[in-house]
């Protein structure tokens, strides 16, 4: 129990104190990464307890579930808590290294990582949707963070979209409460087969648009590529590494939690926007060459093979849906924090990155591909399988196409010979320089694709999470088992 | 604004307090809470800004500075009162003291985690709300070369 009220109590605590400190100063900047990192180091001593099978249930003021409300910590929730503070920490770090520009940067940070870990570790409707909250309104901050036109305009892109998406989500959760009346998620999940049908997919119906939103589906994708594409590397990390997991979290749980026979019911319409999502994503990545737009096309594709998993089910979907899930948000924000740097090793990085969202060994991403592909063959889907190898095929095509353009055209303009580059580039640079005389240096080397080097603990930090993605796929059965823990949690507490 | 804006608003901000500092009190026997009073002081507060303006209305009351602290405090105090009971090896928002244990009373205040709970709360809703309406109502000033930015985009 300690753990599971540390891991919550101990960032919130710091995240409100770090609000009246200026994030700017390194000290700080460390005190936030001290922070996530004890929530880190306290969700593995929580895991190591409940993994494989076990949960630990804590209500609130010692009464009876249902009038406490309950957290609880189980192997899905720990799976996707880790997944999201590893992510948090790792970008945080980067961010710090490379300089806070902004006071409120590492409380907003904190915050949002209380938030994640208080929503994947409640067994109560409602409470998700508090913390969901605390994740979001941090979220929407952290996307102006930098404070240019750009990423003002892409945190109100954000804010209205996501607060939508929230608005309907509070709509189902009340919808819900009056069906069964009860906010438990055990006791909803129990409730939810008597409940009449048309209001239970009308329900089902809300919860899926509202993480759809989150997750950035294929037809409610539209807010994605301008946010990912205006906001600062370490940020679009964890949107994409850590917040969009709200999403895959979330259509688990709740689909294949709470709601079952509705997902069953539904199974062919989520695989089929999951794979229109998946093609339309690849299509676009692949046409785009603004990397931060390339990733956030690719990140609407990712999304659509976790809806093709779970629209398959079963214990294979499911765990191949976790599996992809963490996969995906690790390699994203990988991608993302090695895709703005430069120097020594953060091409091989971001290669490693790259490798991973193709399915390609030895990174990790592979494990992701194959598990769906042995959900394809175990469906005896054929159309499953065609769709894979395309998306794959895709991905990797817009992947490397990246690196090449990231990595290798970079250096040809600056050895003199991409000319034309070189002065489309300076004509930008010109271009921002006279819209924004002060941060136009900044604005500019990003658009110049600046080659002086980044620095060196920076890159550390991207080099760092490369091997781990490396590791992961040379060594793949600790996540494989975690993932299929995970999933059992799902079948096992539902049917 | 009107002299007749600014006598109502200096009128109206002590019996504010104290109809906020009631609700709060009978929270534990009678309809209120915390959010209430905190709802109620800043409504308060926000006439003292519309008929005074910013500056002077900050000058008065040099404690509305205070807004973005007192906010921190207020989640400080509602976390700690929520959650001391784990270090004691209870459950997080147990009370204390407990169910039918003699409660502390002055007047109708009774001394327990509840209210505590419900202070805090009062004090961060209070001082999120002040200071959004001074931000409201002072704005920060616009970087030159921001509006000329914006200029240029149209």
């Amino acid at each position: 129990m300690t753990a599971l009220v540390l891991a919550l109590v101990l960032p919130w605590a710091v995240g409100a104190l770090l609000l009246l400190a200026d994030g700017r100063r390194r000290r700080w900047g460390w005190t936030a990464v001290a922070a996530v990192a004890a929530n880190l180091a306290a969700l593995v001593v929580l895991a190591v307890k409940v993994l494989p099978d076990g949960h630990e249930t804590v209500v609130t003021g010692g009464w009876e579930g249902g009038i406490g409300i309950v957290v609880r910590a189980d192997a899905l929730g720990v799976t996707f808590a880790l997944l999201s503070s590893f992510v948090v920490l790792a970008a945080l770090v980067h961010e710090v290294l490379d300089g806070v520009r902004s006071r409120t940067f590492p409380a907003l940070v904190v915050l949002l990582c209380t938030g994640l870990t208080g929503l994947f570790l409640t067994g109560d409707v409602f409470n998700f949707y508090v913390f969901f909250e605390l994740a979001m309104i941090s979220a929407y901050v952290l996307t102006a963070y930098g404070d240019d036109r750009h990423q003002l305009g892409a945190a109100l892109i954000f804010a209205v979209v996501n607060l939508v998406g929230s608005f309907l989500f509070l709509i189902a959760v009340a919808a819900m409460y009056h069906v069964t009346g009860t906010l438990s998620m055990e006791q909803v999940a129990e409730r939810m087969a008597g409940v009449e049908p048309n209001a239970a997919i009308l329900i089902a119906v809300t919860f899926f648009v509202a993480f759809g939103t989150k997750l950035g589906l294929f037809p409610f994708h539209f807010w994605l590529p301008a946010v990912y594409a205006g906001t600062r590397p370490a940020v679009a990390a964890i949107l994409s590494g850590a917040l969009a997991n709200i999403g895959a979290y979330g259509l688990l749980r709740f689909g294949a939690g709470l709601l079952p026979e509705e997902l069953e019911l539904g199974s062919t319409v989520l695989i089929v926007i999951g794979s229109a999502s998946v093609i339309y994503g690849a299509l676009l990545a692949v046409s785009r060459r603004d990397p931060a737009e390339m990733l956030a096309y690719s990140s609407i594709g990712q999304a659509g093979y976790v809806l093709v998993a779970l629209g398959l089910g079963g214990p294979v979907g499911l765990a191949a849906a976790v599996l992809y899930a963490i996969l995906n948000a690790l390699s994203k924000a990988l991608l993302f924090l090695s895709g703005a740097l430069r120097g020594a090793l953060v091409a091989g990085a971001f290669a490693v990155g790259a490798l991973s969202l193709a399915g390609m060994p030895p990174a990790a991403g592979f494990l992701g591909k194959l598990a769906l592909f042995h959900t394809g063959v175990e469906e005896g889907s054929v159309a499953l399988i065609v769709l894979l190898f395309c998306g794959g095929a895709l991905a990797f095509v817009y992947a490397f196409q990246l690196y090449q353009h990231e990595f290798w055209r970079g250096s040809r303009v600056k050895a003199g010979t991409g000319l034309e580059e070189a002065a489309a580039a300076s004509a930008k640079e010109l271009a921002a320089g006279r819209e924004l005389p002060i941060a136009g240096g900044a604005a500019g080397s990003d658009v110049a694709a600046e080659p002086a080097a980044s620095p060196v603990a920076v890159r550390a930090v991207s080099v760092v999470l490369a091997l781990i993605v490396l590791a992961l796929g040379l060594w793949p059965e600790p996540l494989l088992s975690l993932s299929s823990d995970a999933a059992a949690v799902l079948h096992g507490g539902a049917r | 604004m009107t002299i007749l804006t600014e006598a109502v608003a200096r009128l109206l901000l002590a019996p504010s307090l104290m109809v906020a500092a009631a609700i709060l009190i009978k929270g534990y026997v009678d309809v209120g809470d915390g959010f209430a009073a905190a709802v109620v002081v800043s409504l308060a507060i926000a006439l003292q800004y519309l008929a005074f303006g910013a500056r002077r209305a900050e000058q008065e009351l040099p404690v509305l500075r205070f807004a973005p602290q007192t906010a921190i405090v207020g989640l400080l105090v509602a976390l700690s009162s929520g959650f001391f009971a784990v270090i004691s090896g209870g459950a997080p928002f147990t009370h204390e003291p407990s169910v039918g244990a003699r409660v502390v009373r002055i007047g109708r205040l009774e001394l327990m985690t509840a209210v505590s709970f419900d202070f805090g709360i009062f004090l961060l809703i209070a001082g999120a709300l002040v200071a959004l309406i001074h931000h409201l109502a002072e704005p920060p000033e616009l970087e030159p070369d921001l509006e000329e930015d914006a200029e240029a985009a149209r």
